[in-house]
């Protein structure tokens, strides 16, 4: 089991209260195969740095959540199939820390 | 250092301990905004005045900022 962090980027075209109930539906797949979902944040509508998919704007999402590898992967690829997820982005926060000294 | 050359460059103060920051997130816009020029460019470490292991984590943060639309690639956009 890791920790993992998911930022998705969601089509501003969603109305922004489905966001929610349809993430969920994507993170059922964590707890099925036995990971927890620790922290759903949805920032809400942001200005995209630059175009993705002709739009100058998305939904942006941060999950963390704990579980295999496997189940990160294939949570990433189930994102991916939607044509409504304009981007998704997995990581591990460990990698973040500096040796504050 | 052990012996001050002729020309001694004045050390630059560490932003981040400035900062008090022990984590380099690439959500953290805000602060990475600080290392990157107009242009969107990664700043150099000499720049920057971050340890070496510093850096590498600013510069993968930035990186996966930009992946995300959090910042732009160099170049890309106006200006």
């Amino acid at each position: 089991m890791r920790p993992y962090e998911l930022m998705v980027l969601i089509d501003p075209e969603v109305d922004e209260r489905t966001v929610q109930p349809s993430l969920e539906k994507f993170l059922n797949v964590i707890t099925t195969d036995g990971g927890t979902v620790d922290k759903v944040d949805i920032w809400g509508r942001r200005r995209l740095a630059y175009d993705i998919k002709k739009k100058n704007e998305a939904i942006y999402a941060v999950v963390n959540f704990t579980s295999e590898p496997a189940t990160a992967q294939e949570l990433d690829r189930q994102l991916n199939l939607n044509e409504t997820i304009l981007r998704t982005k997995i990581i591990r926060p460990e990698d973040q820390k500096v040796s504050a000294k | 250092m052990a012996k001050a050359e002729i020309r001694k460059p004045k050390p630059k103060s560490n932003p981040l301990k400035a900062a008090d920051i022990t984590v380099i997130d690439y959500k953290d816009v805000a602060l990475l905004r600080k290392f990157i020029s107009d242009r969107g460019k990664i700043r150099a470490r000499r720049v920057t005045g971050v340890s070496v292991q510093e850096q590498r984590k600013i510069a993968q943060a930035i990186k996966n900022a930009r992946e995300v639309a959090l910042l732009p690639y160099s170049g890309a956009g106006r200006g």
